[in-house]
């Protein structure tokens, strides 16, 4: 049943090791090209710029061999929230004192602005979503890793923990599909002795409600695995700071120059258009 | 040595109370002992996770205290987890191999020599681009084993590595501690499989903190008065031979092996020809009702229409009759969690059907809720899904929600902890953080009673029990099956099957191979063998008995069916 695929609608943090050009590329180029990407789409200001990220999105997940469904599957739980949001910057966002209001409701005055306004917001969260879909499609933990742990190794001589961080960000990549599949559990369990899960008559109040229960096990649980977890990196030795190595070492090729340079163009377009 | 865990509670007893051990280099040793007795804890002082409170650990020499030998130690003992999945750190087996080695700064060419080598030794160099998930419990067994080797420890700790493991990950698991003792290497291994401990040289018995036993296999496992004081019980093996040498006591003791029990048995004198076979014991008369539970032709296949879909059934058929009592057996990942969840309408059937008594799972209109209801199922590892802060609460949950309260679901609640031997009054307003593993699997399986479920499937119950707490178990669950209860039980251990269940379905990759009576289904040797499952002890020597000659019958399962059939051949003194 869907109901308990949680997973299905967990796109982000996801590696599918498709083979396409864009795997191929060095993880440093992917991962500079999509922050520049991300903050591009953040700062966009107007619409176009957004609709050509739109554009851009869609294509590099063609390219990158991602199912189209799949990772538009992954908008549908945050949905209601960015629609929530739209509608809130439409009603109470920072109004233009000479735009005409096309629908007033008492003192809330919605005008042409407003709703270009709401708009730009669905469109730069769908934007976002679906790139950082990508990202983590074409990006494996460890390449990501060992991308962001060479990107940030100038950061070393300043003083900042960077190893430990970049671990950090390893494990919590890790474990965010387990968490699905440990929410899918315990949802479950709970079904089998009577709560109304994947039944399909709930309302919007009873899934609020039952999520309570859900929570307590799925933290004591991640409490453990990150507990169990942190015991056996200890048992191999990790230690931060010096003395670390790494097995693989990364190729700057000229594929690479070029993407960099294609994401770079892009995001200015983004940002000037 | 001694050792406390950090409490707020001044009075709480020491994890480990004046241990004094002294392990030579190259030794194999099991550490056995209930839950609780502080074998978890004795292994993590071996590699300075843990440091004693009083006392001193001094590994090759190097006092544990000192920090600057932590990384010398640890390089010298490694240690295996219990969960596989909990200790895999990297997206890929082979970056996860690559963990420790990287740690010891070492170059990368170096690096990828040992993880390469650490790989093959385990087998595992053919899949090393997967993910840690992609990979079946005993392959990631054995790449959190390849981790360690990679770092090349002179010890190995084994904790509890082969309690979530199928017979053939346990097996493989098994061989690969015998092949690194043969080279050399230290290994220590804490299990609560007691025939596992039979191949240690040594075996350290903890109780309450202390050190209860310490001797060899043969020694340890004499008395069995002892062990059951230190809530342990003998190796399967160990307690046939005890039955057998009531019958013939011309048999040496200590007999705790199976190649050793043969042997010996093959040693009396015996008739081996023109011996007709005895005729087969009578198969015992059992409730056979209408079949309560038919599955026909199902199939299942996860997240659907995604990439990441994966087929775990294909083309199941099975029928329980009521009052019966059926077992799944088969390797992880062959199907058996995804077809008990068909029992109990948590997943529809895709393809085929399934009927669950009146209840037809094809028909959408159906209440899934009453099916839930008919049929209760305890998860595999159940206490991780409490979420209630009361014993009693949780327990409540189920009755509450069918709308009993008051004296109603009061009487209720200490119905069914009474069933799973809780004390209502005693444990109602504990909390349940705070119990012990097979107290709060006892909660667990109190929670699903208290539906007052027709049908009890239950997903490994008995994985990752201590002795005493699993031979409960196993005592409750006979007792629910004589009040009538239908039960559906998927184990990795054959001796609870032999034990629970009169018919048998074997899975294998998503199929339903082999259905039917339990006796007939453990006759498939050879099938049974290639699927790496093994079968129970009983079975086992019978089975290499006909292998020396001796005319056995097929299908004796039972230490008294065993018995009678040898005191047939066996002319008495």
């Amino acid at each position: 049943m869907p109901d308990f695929e949680f997973q299905r609608y967990v796109t982000i943090g996801q590696y599918l090791a498709t083979g396409s050009p864009l795997h191929r590329l060095d993880p440093r180029t992917r991962l500079l090209s999509g922050a520049c990407l991300l903050i591009a789409i953040t700062a966009a200001r107007h619409l176009q710029g957004l609709g050509l990220a739109l554009g851009i999105a869609l294509a590099a997940l063609l390219i990158a061999r991602v199912p189209l469904n799949y990772a538009l599957r992954g908008l549908l739980a945050p949905l209601p929230f960015i629609l929530f949001l739209a509608v809130l910057q439409m009603l109470i966002g920072p109004q233009a004192a000479d735009a005409p209001a096309l629908v007033s409701l008492g003192p809330l005055q919605v005008s042409a602005q407003d709703v270009l306004a709401g708009v730009i917001i669905i469109a730069r969260f769908i934007a976002l979503i679906l790139l950082i879909s990508l990202t983590s499609a074409i990006i494996s933990t460890s390449e990501f890793v060992h991308g962001l742990e060479t990107l940030l190794r100038p950061f070393t001589t300043l003083g900042l923990p960077t190893q430990d961080l970049v671990l950090m960000a390893q494990v919590t990549l890790r474990f965010l599909p387990l968490l699905a599949l440990e929410a899918e559990r315990i949802a479950k369990a709970q079904a089998s002795r009577g709560a109304e899960w994947g039944t399909g008559k709930t309302s919007i109040l009873q899934r609020v409600r039952q999520t309570l229960p859900l929570l307590v096990p799925l933290f004591l649980n991640s409490l453990q695995r990150a507990e169990a977890l942190a015991l056996a990196m200890e048992a191999r030795g990790y230690h931060s700071g010096k003395g670390r190595t790494s097995m693989t070492e990364l190729h700057f090729r000229a594929g690479d120059a070029v993407a960099l340079l294609i994401a770079a163009g892009m995001s200015a377009l983004i940002l000037l258009l | 040595m001694r050792f406390t865990y950090a409490a707020p509670d001044p009075n709480t007893p020491p994890a480990l109370d004046g241990v004094t051990l002294r392990i030579e280099a190259g030794e194999y040793v099991a550490i056995v002992g209930a839950n609780g007795s502080g074998k978890s804890t004795l292994a993590r002082h071996l590699n300075a996770l843990l440091i004693p409170t009083a006392g001193t650990v001094a590994i090759a020499g190097m006092d544990t205290r000192e920090r600057t030998h932590r990384l010398a130690i640890r390089q010298t003992v490694g240690m295996v987890f219990q969960r596989p999945d909990d200790q895999i750190i990297a997206a890929t087996i082979e970056e996860d191999v690559a963990f420790g080695p990287e740690n010891m700064g070492l170059p990368p060419d170096e690096i990828r020599a040992r993880v390469r080598q650490a790989l093959e030794t385990v087998g595992l160099w053919e899949v090393r681009l997967r993910p840690p998930h992609h990979l079946s419990a005993g392959q990631m067994q054995r790449a959190a084993l390849a981790g360690v080797l990679a770092v090349q420890p002179r010890c190995i700790v084994f904790d509890e590595a082969t309690a979530m493991l199928d017979p053939a990950g346990r097996r493989t698991v098994r061989l690969m501690m015998a092949q690194l003792h043969a080279e050399g290497v230290t290994v220590i291994t804490i299990t609560h499989f007691m025939d596992e401990a039979t191949d240690a040289g040594r075996v350290i018995v903890m109780d309450r903190g202390r050190v209860a036993l310490d001797g060899p296999p043969s020694e340890v496992f004499a008395d069995e008065d002892t062990l059951h004081t230190l809530s342990l019980e003998l190796p399967p093996i160990a307690l046939l031979s005890r039955r057998l040498r009531q019958s013939f006591p011309a048999l040496p003791p200590n007999l705790l092996t199976a190649p050793a029990l043969t042997s010996a048995l093959d040693a009396l004198p015996h008739r081996v020809t023109a011996t007709p076979a005895p005729p087969p014991p009578p198969p015992e008369p059992h409730v056979v009702g209408p079949e309560l539970i038919e599955v026909e032709a199902l199939g299942h296949v996860y997240l659907k229409g995604t990439p990441l879909e994966h087929r775990a059934l294909r083309n199941v058929t099975l029928s329980i009759p009521d009052h019966g009592a059926h077992g799944l057996l088969g390797a992880t990942g062959s199907g058996k969690s995804t077809l008990l969840q068909h029992l109990n309408g948590l997943l529809r059937p895709q393809e085929g059907r399934v009927r669950i008594g009146e209840f037809d799972l094809n028909d959408p209109r159906l209440d899934l809720r009453a099916v839930r209801r008919t049929a209760g199922l305890a998860f595999q590892m159940p206490e991780l899904q409490i979420f209630e802060q009361y014993v009693g609460d949780e327990i409540a949950f189920g009755p509450r929600l069918q709308g009993l309260e008051g004296q109603a679901l009061r009487e209720r609640v200490r119905w069914a902890m009474e069933l799973v031997g809780l004390d209502f009054d005693a444990f109602k307003d504990r909390l349940t953080f705070a119990l012990s593993g097979g107290e709060r699997r006892k909660v667990a399986l109190a929670a699903v009673l208290a539906l007052q479920p027709a049908i009890l499937l239950l997903d490994e119950p008995t994985a990752g029990l201590d002795p005493l707490s699993r031979r409960e178990l196993l005592t409750h669950l006979q007792t629910f099956r004589g009040a009538g209860m239908t039960l559906v039980t998927s184990s990795h251990r054959m001796e609870d099957l032999a034990r629970l269940a009169e018919t048998l379905t074997v899975m294998e990759d998503g199929r339903s191979l082999l259905s039917g009576p339990a006796v007939e289904v453990f006759s498939h040797e050879g099938q049974l063998r290639t699927l790496g499952l093994g079968l129970p002890a009983v079975a086992e020597i019978a089975s290499a008995l006909r292998a020396r000659g001796w005319p056995l019958s097929p299908g004796v399962l039972t230490a008294e069916a065993l018995a009678a059939q040898l005191e047939e051949l066996i002319p008495r003194a």
